[in-house]
């Protein structure tokens, strides 16, 4: 062993502590979630779904069930009814009484989404979905229809 | 039309053999599977032509010419093109008219997955649209009856509905109007849908414009297929007639979505009744029973199914410790042989009694030989509806008696104390409710004049004597409203028929006169034919259950219970003594109880307390009731014990029709809350029963005799399958039925063995009663939608049910001063009720006609255990 070698050997540490060193004083890469802002996704990410209304307050769903064929796991579940004349759901004549998606069984795959034929089920952004307990993964209809932005397309590409 | 002859046509330059003169829609798609797009074309619908769909070049002498295939005839010789560029580009044109002003709602459409212009758009259309305009805005949404909606926009004017009404119902209800692009179908103004049978349309209909307003939204045709929560589809049968349709249920995530025809050519042709297709109400109804129920302090409360089990086992053991007279069942008519074969097991061996019936069972002294097939309905020439209204008790028989009568040329004649709707297909004539007998007796009389019946009469045992006997009555003086020439008339008509068939309804055969009626139907059968004359049973099962002895004189088969080696027979089949002590009917036990003779009764599936008041205070007198139900009845109501059953779809059974078919009913869905199926739980009662000690025996086994084994021992039944192997080794008439072998359309059982006329009887009918404190005969009316617990909870049945009234001839009303809409009390020997009058000509003058169910009994309440022909007199109280 020679006096260069334990040189070389101190030069190399000193520089790969050099590299520590320096990125003690730089801002963390990750984000704390959830407690820090979100970060922003692509524009095409597909997350949590929601139910879209028209301006008008109706419901986009006319409770068709394509997306329930459309989905590849088995996720939807839909009821459908009939809508009361005078004070109507959706437009038209049906609506849907009970819309579930499963979290647990989604693959976010969008299947649903292309299935729709009024536009009514999206996926949108949001993909904190951490629950405590089953049941809690099922998005109800009540979940499903406050969109954080209610009439934008987000996809208009489809 | 004959298909036995075949002729050659040439498709496409392709010689094939078809059968001769048949639409050549049909040759193509039946018998070459060639797919030729129809939308107007319906195999059991006369051909019209009227959507062009089906445009085939035929040649001529003159060259090809366009023709619609639908109405070409298959003829020795005929050339088609099918395939060729002009045929393609007119069928192509042709369903590219219909979409111009088709909307493009598939996605709520309940049609849409099983659209034939879905399907046909797909493979002969054009691929695209070029129309961009406005479509044509016509009504949707549209009720044409409480069960039906229109949708006019949908429609493509295929006139299936219209011609479905004209060619099987025989009432255009449906019509066409405006003309061109404007043309709708639509109902006559003001007068929506009627016909019985009416729900057929949605079925036939091509395109979703006709739906179902019960099912409406609640499935979907397409999403079928063995995955999660699609609709899985169950070839069932209908259990609201003794018919016994053939119809399909659709069911999704365990609920009932829609019920459709199902074909069985020899049962139901294509159709069932709207009754059958609409009534699902009570399969998931709020108020179905979902646990068993005990009754603690007066009260019924909750229990487990042990404890309730445990309650019957005890009850009925003391009593049949004490008695076993003193015990009764009542069985039903309404469920499956399996659960009827073990009820009356059960207590023939366990509690030891024969008091074993059912309603409309012992009491009704019918032949249930069954008619020899549905279709016998079609080769006969006269047909006499004796006290059956058939379009409101078999609606899809009556479209076959009125196709008979109207295409086939026979000849009906109607007897029924009513004008019934179907009285205007023949002569009709009134017959007391109670008289039948006598009418029939000055019939036979007249008859037996023609030298070809008075040979048949002495063909069977006691026909010399009974043609001297019957000279007695040919008397017309007792029959009001028949007259010596309509009388001739009838006599001619029968006289003259090669096949005569006459069907004849439950309370003909029950009551006062039944044992005339039934001995006089019994020598009528043996003048014009032994199947000629057939009993209509009430209830989808009323063969069954007497079939498999759910009747206090009869074990299994028909075996009397006084028959020595028939109880051989079965002593050694279930391994234990049978009683032989002939037991009581159903209207005896109900006697019984209100005698107090009669302390423990067992009631499945039947509700006596809707028998009338009389019925109900008979219940309160019985010291333990068991009522198995799926609704808490008015007799459950004062049940000791309620065990909650299922209905027919949530378990496998079979059923017996009024042909003598066993058909089978598979469990669709799965048993709601708590609810075991009847089978079920007479087997849990059984297993719980205590073993009978050996020397503790009521009777000691006779000499020679191995002492049997204990009855629980053989109650190892997991399935009702299991059960169905039984009866087909016990009873011989279903001998070689298996759950398999029926298949999705059932199978004959063997006739051999049913009781049948034997020798001429000579039972002298009794004159009309005539009492001047009872001016008027009460006539029992069934309706097709009365208010039965499985009628009633379907919602959309409200306006369509029975009036609640008691309905009166005009006339009448004006001679006697009564108002009709106004109350009125009306009493017999038996009861009292209220019910408003009203008016009605087809009630003959004399006579109040009251509907079997109406809340509160009325009727039952009025006829007391009397059966038909009480009685009754009507007064205002303000109208005087």
């Amino acid at each position: 062993m020679a006096i260069k070698d334990v040189y070389q050997g101190t030069r190399a540490i000193g520089r790969a502590l050099g590299v520590t060193l320096k990125h003690l004083f730089e801002a963390p890469v990750t984000v704390e979630s959830p407690d820090r802002e979100p970060i922003a996704v692509y524009p095409r990410f597909r997350g949590r779904h929601y139910l879209r209304r028209y301006e008008n307050g109706l419901e986009r769903c006319i409770g068709c069930q394509l997306c329930e064929a459309a989905c590849p796991t088995g996720a939807i579940y839909i009821e459908a009814e009939e809508n009361d004349p005078d004070n109507p759901v959706s437009p038209g004549e049906r609506y849907a009484r009970v819309y579930e998606i499963n979290l647990l069984r989604c693959i976010f795959c969008g299947d649903c989404e292309e299935a729709c034929p009024t536009e009514a089920i999206v996926l949108g952004h949001g993909y904190t979905l951490a629950n405590y307990t089953r049941r809690d993964f099922v998005l109800t209809k009540e979940d499903l229809l406050n969109p954080p932005e209610p009439n934008v397309v987000i996809r208009p590409e489809g | 039309m004959s298909e036995k002859q075949t002729v050659t046509v040439t498709i496409d330059g392709v010689q094939y053999e078809v059968p001769a003169n048949i639409p050549l829609t049909r040759a193509m798609r039946k018998f070459l599977g060639i797919d030729i797009p129809t939308f107007c074309a319906h195999p059991r619908l006369e051909p019209v032509g009227a959507c062009r769909q089906c445009l085939v070049e035929i040649e001529t002498p003159r060259g090809p010419r366009l023709t619609t295939a639908c109405t070409t005839y298959t003829t020795d010789g005929l050339v088609v093109l099918y395939n060729t560029e002009t045929a393609r580009a007119a069928r192509e044109a042709t369903l590219e008219f219909l979409l111009t002003n088709h909307p493009l709602d598939c996605p709520i459409c309940d049609k849409g997955g099983e659209c034939p212009l879905q399907d046909q758009t797909l493979r002969h259309g054009p691929g695209e649209s070029r129309f961009l305009e406005e479509k044509i805005h016509k009504n949707k949404r549209y009720p044409i009856s409480d069960l039906i909606m229109l949708d006019q926009e949908r429609c493509v004017l295929c006139w299936r509905c219209i011609r479905y009404l004209e060619e099987w119902e025989f009432k255009p209800q449906l019509g066409l109007y405006h003309r061109g692009g404007e043309t709708v179908i639509d109902i006559h103004p003001d007068h929506p849908l009627t016909a019985k049978t009416s729900g057929n349309i949605i079925d036939i209909c091509p395109v979703g414009a006709l739906t179902n307003r019960v099912a409406r939204f609640h499935f979907r045709p397409w999403t079928w297929g063995p995955y999660p929560r699609t609709l899985q589809q169950v070839p069932s049968i209908c259990i609201h007639c003794s018919q016994g349709c053939n119809l399909r249920i659709d069911v999704r995530t365990d609920r009932v979505r829609r019920i459709v025809a199902r074909e069985n050519m020899a049962v139901n042709d294509w159709w069932i009744c709207d009754k059958g297709r609409f009534a699902q109400g009570f399969f998931h109804h709020p108020d179905r029973l979902t646990q068993p129920l005990v009754r603690e302090n007066g009260e019924l409360r909750p229990a487990s199914w042990e404890e309730a089990l445990q309650r019957v086992v005890e009850g009925l053991h003391r009593w049949a410790q004490q008695d076993p007279e003193a015990v009764g069942a009542i069985g039903s008519g309404k469920v499956s042989n399996e659960a009827n074969y073990l009820l009356q097991k059960f207590f023939r061996l366990m509690v030891d009694t024969n008091n074993i019936d059912h309603r409309w069972g012992g009491d009704v002294l019918a032949d249930p030989t069954g008619m020899g097939a549905i279709e016998d309905i079609y080769r006969a020439d006269v047909i006499v509806l004796l006290g059956l209204d058939i379009a409101e008790e078999v609606p899809v028989l009556a479209t076959f008696f009125r196709r008979a009568v109207r295409r086939n040329g026979a000849r009906a004649v109607i007897l029924h104390p009513r004008r019934v709707e179907d009285a205007r297909f023949g002569v009709y004539l009134p017959v007391w409710p109670g008289g039948e007998a006598i009418w029939l007796n000055a019939l036979m009389a007249r008859l037996v004049r023609e030298e070809r019946f008075r040979a048949a009469a002495r063909r069977h045992a006691g026909g010399q004597a009974f043609l001297t006997w019957l000279s007695d009555y040919g008397d017309l003086d007792d029959l009001p409203g028949v007259t010596e020439e309509t009388m001739a008339h009838v006599v001619r008509l029968l006289a003259d028929a090669q096949s005569p068939l006459v069907l004849y309804g439950a309370d003909v055969v029950r009551g006062r006169a039944a044992e005339a009626n039934a001995a006089a139907l019994h020598n009528l059968a043996l003048l014009l034919g032994e199947d000629r004359v057939v009993y209509v049973g009430p209830d989808a099962n009323s063969l069954g259950a007497r079939d498999m002895g759910v009747l206090p004189a009869f074990l299994p088969g028909y075996v009397p219970v006084t028959d020595e080696a028939g109880r051989e027979r079965f002593r050694r089949l279930w391994g234990s003594e049978v009683p032989e002590e002939p037991g009581l009917t159903y209207t005896q036990m109900l006697q019984a109880a209100a005698d107090g003779q009669l302390k423990a009764l067992f009631v499945m599936g039947s509700d006596p307390a809707a028998d009338g008041a009389w019925a109900a205070r008979a219940l309160e007198k019985l010291a333990f009731l068991v009522v198995q139900d799926i609704f808490l009845t008015d007799t459950a109501r004062r049940a000791d014990v309620v065990l909650p059953a299922t209905t027919y779809a949530e378990t496998d059974g079979t059923f017996t029709n009024m042909e003598r078919r066993l058909q089978r009913a598979p469990q669709a869905f799965r048993p709601i809350g708590d609810a075991r199926p009847d089978w079920a739980i007479l087997v849990a009662l059984a297993q719980r029963w205590p073993v009978r000690e050996a020397g503790e025996s009521r009777r000691k086994p006779r000499k020679g005799q191995r002492a049997a084994r204990s009855p629980q021992a053989r109650w190892t039944y997991t399935t009702p399958q299991d059960v169905l192997t039984e009866i087909a080794r016990v009873v011989p008439q279903y001998a070689g039925l298996t759950w398999d072998a029926l298949g999705t359309s059932g199978r004959y059982t063997a006739g051999e063995g049913v009781p049948r006329p034997r020798g001429f009887q000579q039972v002298p009918p009794a004159a009309l009663p005539a009492e001047p404190e009872y001016p008027f005969t009460l006539v029992a009316d069934r309706f097709l939608y009365d208010h039965g617990t499985l009628i009633r909870t379907t919602d959309r049945f409200a306006r369509l049910l029975a009036p609640p009234v008691a309905r009166m001839h005009p006339e009448d009303l004006a001679r006697y001063g009564l108002k009709p809409g106004k109350e009125a009390v009306i009493t017999s020997p038996h009861g009292e009720v209220t019910l408003p009058l009203a008016a009605d000509p087809t009630v003959q003058q004399g006579t109040v006609a009251l509907a079997y169910s109406l809340p509160g009994a009325p009727l039952e309440t009025l006829m007391g255990p009397e059966g038909p022909g009480v009685l009754v007199n009507v007064v205002q109280p303000d109208a005087r």
